[in-house]
């Protein structure tokens, strides 16, 4: 084990190869505001595939997956149960928002509010709550990136001035492509992180232990309780796992890159195709998770938030350079092609949302595409300087994302269910969401082992009924 | 019935959960646990598809 940079370099041509494909493939396409943020409305079901799945294989499939069944095991089996719920659910919704979207030619998240509530107070007020969760998740995304040319590098690199270069060219290379690049892009990375999932998940316990099968064996006997989730209230037990997954699987199609996405499709029956077949793709996951539990036999006792590393320290350990250098720049892409989808998503509803709808700035076609071009630099550089900040706490701010996207679903959803539901309702009924949610996961505190997620959405839900019935907040619908 | 039908998946991955929550029999070696997820991960398709056929039907 030398301190060669092969492994970095690997990275580097991977993630510059990968830019060059996207902006290559996108150098004759025309940019209006439409083609930029959401693709011209004209992805089919690949585009779409590689877009809606995105959330799911992000940096937290490498790192997160892994380093949960490293650390606990049977937890871990949560994420793939919730992303096959959400697209139960997306089945039904996700056509649903796309009509609204289409016939009222909307663009980002909180123009949907804006157009079904009739509320341009609303749009803007979600606007500024999505924008607050974007820039930590983006921050996220950054720290798994520094792992990954940490371990890549052998520890003998910086890795903080690498992850501020690459996220610069990432930044650039979103101003200059849009959505549909980012699409580009993320057609490479889930080949390159596809490849890296059967690598970790199959070809590592059968190095080791002869099959996958003889892996969770060796589990069976030595960590028999990794194997099945801990009882009832318990830490990461039954009941957090139920309500884990009706929280995530209701905020998945809520994230504000992920609304985007539902918009850019050609049709509903592509999003409804979609649905359809990205279940299959879950089933993927079962190998981070056999990644995980194999590096638990293979490199034991790591603690706190080392445990995201395992299975790339056995790969570090274990395998040639240029076999890491490969899976970090899978890990990488996967890292920073969401960050860029919400990036673009980011720098979209605050240009049309808060600056042009409310500050009435630049509203016409061309300077709007500017703007969010100039906007999407913006996003990144805050970002960065946060991620800088506050390096240690951003784990802590996943929980903010995951836990305040999903308050923003029961205005959409009653947006189709309740004629009666209002601006008031919905506003207050986030507000009441998220203040029930946030302290609770910032305290750490959960309740009868729920996810304090799924009770802020309660609290959500029988604000938004109450107050839509009171006789004050009744005008402000508009007739669908 | 659609809503019904899509209802079957999504139960056996939430609510069902704690009553499979064993690691034996293993199938092929996999938790008995980690085989119930995965066997829905696959069937939640099928589902999905019949609830399409039953809307272009409907149609």
């Amino acid at each position: 084990m030398t301190a060669t940079p092969l492994a970095l370099i690997i990275v580097a041509v991977v993630v510059l190869g990968t830019i060059g494909f996207a902006l290559l493939s996108v150098r004759r396409i025309k940019m209006d505001p439409q083609q930029y943020m959401v693709g011209g409305r004209s992805f089919g079901t690949i585009f779409l595939w590689v877009l809606l799945a995105g959330e799911i294989y992000t940096t937290f499939t490498f790192l997160g997956i892994a380093g949960l069944s490293y650390s606990q095991g049977a937890p871990a089996y949560y994420v793939m149960a919730y992303g096959v719920c959400a697209y139960l659910i997306g089945y039904f919704l996700a056509p649903a928002i796309w009509r609204v979207a289409k016939d009222a030619n909307l663009l980002t998240g909180p123009d949907f509010f804006e157009t079904r509530y009739n509320s341009r107070a609303l749009g803007v007020a979600v606007a500024l709550l999505w924008f607050a969760m974007i820039v930590p998740y983006v921050a996220l995304q950054l720290s798994g990136l520094q792992i990954l040319l940490r371990i890549a590098g052998y520890g003998a690199y910086d890795a903080t001035a690498s992850v501020c270069v690459a996220f610069v060219v990432l930044a650039l290379f979103v101003f200059t492509a849009g959505l549909r690049g980012t699409a580009w892009a993320s057609v490479v990375k889930d080949v390159f992180v596809l490849g890296g999932v059967i690598f970790a998940g199959v070809a590592i316990p059968m190095h080791f232990f002869g099959s996958p099968a003889a892996m969770i064996q060796r589990i069976g006997i030595i960590h028999p309780q990794m194997l099945v989730l801990p009882l009832g209230t318990a830490y990461h037990g039954t009941v957090w796992f139920v309500s884990s997954v009706l929280l995530s699987a209701i905020g998945f199609y809520m994230g504000p890159h992920t609304m985007t996405a539902v918009y850019s499709s050609r049709s509903a029956q592509a999003l409804r195709r979609n649905a359809m077949l990205l279940p299959l793709y879950q089933v993927f996951l079962c190998l981070m998770i056999f990644a995980g539990l194999s590096a638990a036999l293979i490199v034991p006792g790591l603690k706190g938030t080392a445990v995201d590393q395992s299975f790339l320290l056995v790969v570090q350990r274990y395998y040639p350079s240029w076999v890491l250098g490969l899976i970090a720049a899978a890990g990488s892409l996967a890292a920073l092609v969401p960050a860029s989808a919400l990036l673009l998503a980011g720098a979209g509803l605050i240009t049309k949302n808060v600056l042009g709808d409310w500050l009435g700035i630049a509203t016409g076609d061309k300077e709007r595409t500017l703007l969010t071009r100039v906007l999407v630099l913006v996003v990144a550089v805050l970002a960065l300087l946060f991620w800088l900040d506050a390096q240690r706490t951003v784990v802590e701010l996943l929980l903010l994302y995951y836990n305040g996207i999903t308050q923003f679903a029961p205005g959409v959803i009653a947006s189709f269910l309740w004629k009666r539901a209002t601006a008031w309702g919905v506003g207050l009924g986030i507000a009441a969401g998220l203040s029930v949610a946030v302290p609770l996961a910032a305290l750490n505190i959960t309740p009868l082992g729920i996810n304090v997620g799924l009770l802020g959405l309660a609290a959500n839900i029988v604000v938004l009924i109450g107050v839509s019935l009171l006789p004050f907040s009744r005008p402000l619908r508009k007739s669908p | 019935m659609r809503l019904l039908l899509a209802a079957v998946p999504f139960t056996a991955l939430t609510f069902a959960v704690p009553f499979v929550n064993r690691d034996q029999p293993r199938i092929a070696g996999i938790p008995f646990l980690l085989c119930w997820i995965v066997a829905w991960a696959l069937l939640a398709p099928a589902f999905l598809w019949a609830i399409s056929r039953l809307e272009r039907h409907d149609a």
